[in-house]
């Protein structure tokens, strides 16, 4: 790419992107449209009008305020969990050398490549075995540490001359200190990654949790939004984009400031293949 | 570098949420809904549990919503992957060229796929409601619309196109990186010896990204495998079964029925089903990659 050619965007590239925003165009629209059940034809722009009823509804009279702060409060702790045990396990994995240090790797890239329906029946049980089914650690707990952040930082640390370390240790700096005042440091470029998409997998998660919780105080936003719409709102549309609205604006926020990291943590799960 | 030959307590220290995380929820569940998967085993009633043997494969074997449910979750499988993958290789070339506002294109193509799958699904069933926004749009257009997720030979269809639009931005973020890891000189030196465009394509990009498409197909088979949230929200598996996935079958059992022995052999022989095609892949595209 040498020549620096800045001709108009491929035509064939603006009906594609139309495609992609005008559904998520719709549900903004739907959303700020008064009435219960919604218009849903293309003759609602023509008598568009703007009220912020449905979202008043939802923040008032529902269990919305309650899902948000859980997904919140889950993603928070589990994303603080992946980065800092990816931190650890990924660093000790790249840099020790240790008995098991094959079997251990190995585990990190099958957790990765297994289907989680596999997972499903079995965690259900276990988490029912500790009496954890339906708190919030069941939506903690399994998450926590995440075989791809530790594959995303044994990558990292790879690629990482080791002198600073050795340095450190010729000082006499114990392991520990090495890993808090030297290595996290470093690792401040690939655990933003690990925390950007950590935090998109999780506030998106959506079987586990479901199957995991049952009462409703206990519903993260995308489980209180799916069984909102199954109930007695299956036609409020406009209450139901209006949901939706509010699910998908943190991911999206995340998106526009974090657009570089997340496409690097993509890339980099791509690389092993 | 003699402190390397011990297990240190710190090494230890800093592999312990790996290690009893791989085992509680990772190696101790596998294995036990193995075992499950022999097991006539209710939560209900956990303590009447009986061994069956091989009763619970040979009866998904006879069921017929078993095969429903697998056949179509093959046709979603085979019938979104090729769209999705030429989809997502056709923007990415598209976006490989400098232009204005290419970074604004890639952005809006890749939203859908950073956005919950429920929010999708909400969303969708509204634009595929009988009077809905596409089916506004298509009597605009003097057709008749169909009925979308109404009618059981268009249902799985509905699902399947939604989820081609939703899925190849991802993709497409891979193929560009693998596009950029294809050495300039390549491209310079068939150039110099007279290539065409479609020559260069055929012979320099598709071989190159052999790789890139291992991975999209092995990793978009094992997802598509496990269709599931789009079904629970836009169908429930209906009408009339004709959206049933095994997924979301093996959900049913379990919850629902609560045969979680049955449940787990299903959930085994999709896992056989995933490890057979990403191994099929595997071999189809290795063998005749060219030796780089």
């Amino acid at each position: 790419m040498s020549a620096v050619r800045r001709a108009g965007a491929p035509l064939f590239l603006v009906p594609v992107l139309l495609t992609m925003l005008v559904p998520f165009a719709w549900m903004l629209f739907l959303s700020v449209q008064p009435g219960a059940g919604g218009d849903l034809t293309l003759a609602a722009l023509a008598r568009a009008r703007f009220t912020l009823e449905h979202y008043a509804a939802l923040l008032q009279a529902s269990g919305f305020p309650r899902y948000l702060v859980n997904s919140l409060v889950v993603a928070a702790v589990v994303v603080g969990g992946n980065v800092l045990t990816g931190a650890m396990v990924g660093y000790a994995l790249a840099r020790k050398s240790f008995f098991g240090r094959g079997a251990l790797t190995w585990g990190v890239i099958a957790t990765l490549m297994l289907p989680k329906q596999v997972l499903m029946i079995p965690l259900y049980l276990v988490l029912a075995r500790l009496h954890l089914l339906d708190t919030y650690a069941a939506l903690i707990l399994p998450f926590f540490v995440d075989a791809f952040s530790i594959f995303l930082v044994r990558q990292y640390v790879t690629q990482l001359p080791a002198e600073l370390e050795d340095a450190a240790r010729v000082d006499g700096a114990g392991e520990l200190r090495i890993f808090v005042t030297i290595v996290l440091p470093l690792l401040r470029p690939a655990l933003a990654v690990v925390a950007i998409n950590s935090f998109l997998l999780n506030w998106n998660s959506f079987l586990f949790p479901l199957i995991f919780t049952n009462s409703d105080r206990l519903r993260t936003l995308p489980v209180g939004l799916a069984l909102f719409a199954q109930g007695e709102h299956a036609v409020d549309w406009g209450l139901l984009m209006a949901g939706s609205t509010i699910s998908a604006l943190p991911v999206l926020l995340a998106f526009l400031v974090f657009q570089r990291h997340i496409i690097e943590g993509i890339t980099a799960g791509a690389e092993k293949g | 570098m003699s402190r390397r030959r011990r297990f240190e307590a710190s090494t230890l220290f800093l592999l312990s949420p790996w290690i009893v995380s791989l085992l509680l929820f990772g190696l101790y569940p596998f294995g036990f809904s193995f075992a499950l998967s022999f097991y006539d085993y209710s939560p209900l009633n956990p303590q009447s549990a009986k061994f069956l043997g091989l009763a619970n494969y040979a009866e998904a074997l006879r069921d017929p919503l078993f095969w429903t449910a697998l056949k179509n979750t093959l046709i979603f499988v085979f019938g979104t992957i090729p769209f999705t993958t030429l989809l997502a290789l056709g923007l990415a070339l598209a976006l490989q060229k400098r232009f204005r506002g290419r970074d604004f294109f890639r952005a809006g193509f890749f939203l859908p796929t950073v956005v919950s799958i429920v929010v999708i699904s909400l969303v969708w069933k509204g634009l595929y409601a009988p009077e809905g926004f596409l089916s506004s749009l298509v009597r605009a257009l003097g057709g008749t619309p169909p009925r979308w997720l109404l009618e059981p030979h268009t249902a799985l269809a509905s699902i399947m196109a939604m989820d081609v639009w939703a899925a190849s931005g991802y993709y497409m973020v891979i193929f560009l990186a693998g596009l950029q890891a294809i050495p300039e000189e390549l491209y310079e030196s068939a150039s110099l010896e007279g290539a065409t465009p479609w020559q260069k394509f055929v012979h320099i990009t598709l071989p190159m990204l052999r790789p890139t498409f291992l991975f999209v197909l092995v990793v978009n088979s094992v997802r598509s495998l496990q269709v599931f949230t789009e079904v629970f929200v836009m169908t429930g598996g209906g009408p009339l079964h004709s959206t049933l996935t095994s997924v979301f079958y093996l959900y049913e059992q379990a919850f629902y029925k609560f045969r979680l022995g049955y449940a787990s052999s299903i959930a085994y022989l999709l896992f056989a089903l995933t490890l057979g095609l990403a191994f099929l892949q595997v071999r189809w595209l290795k063998l005749e990659s060219p030796r780089t």
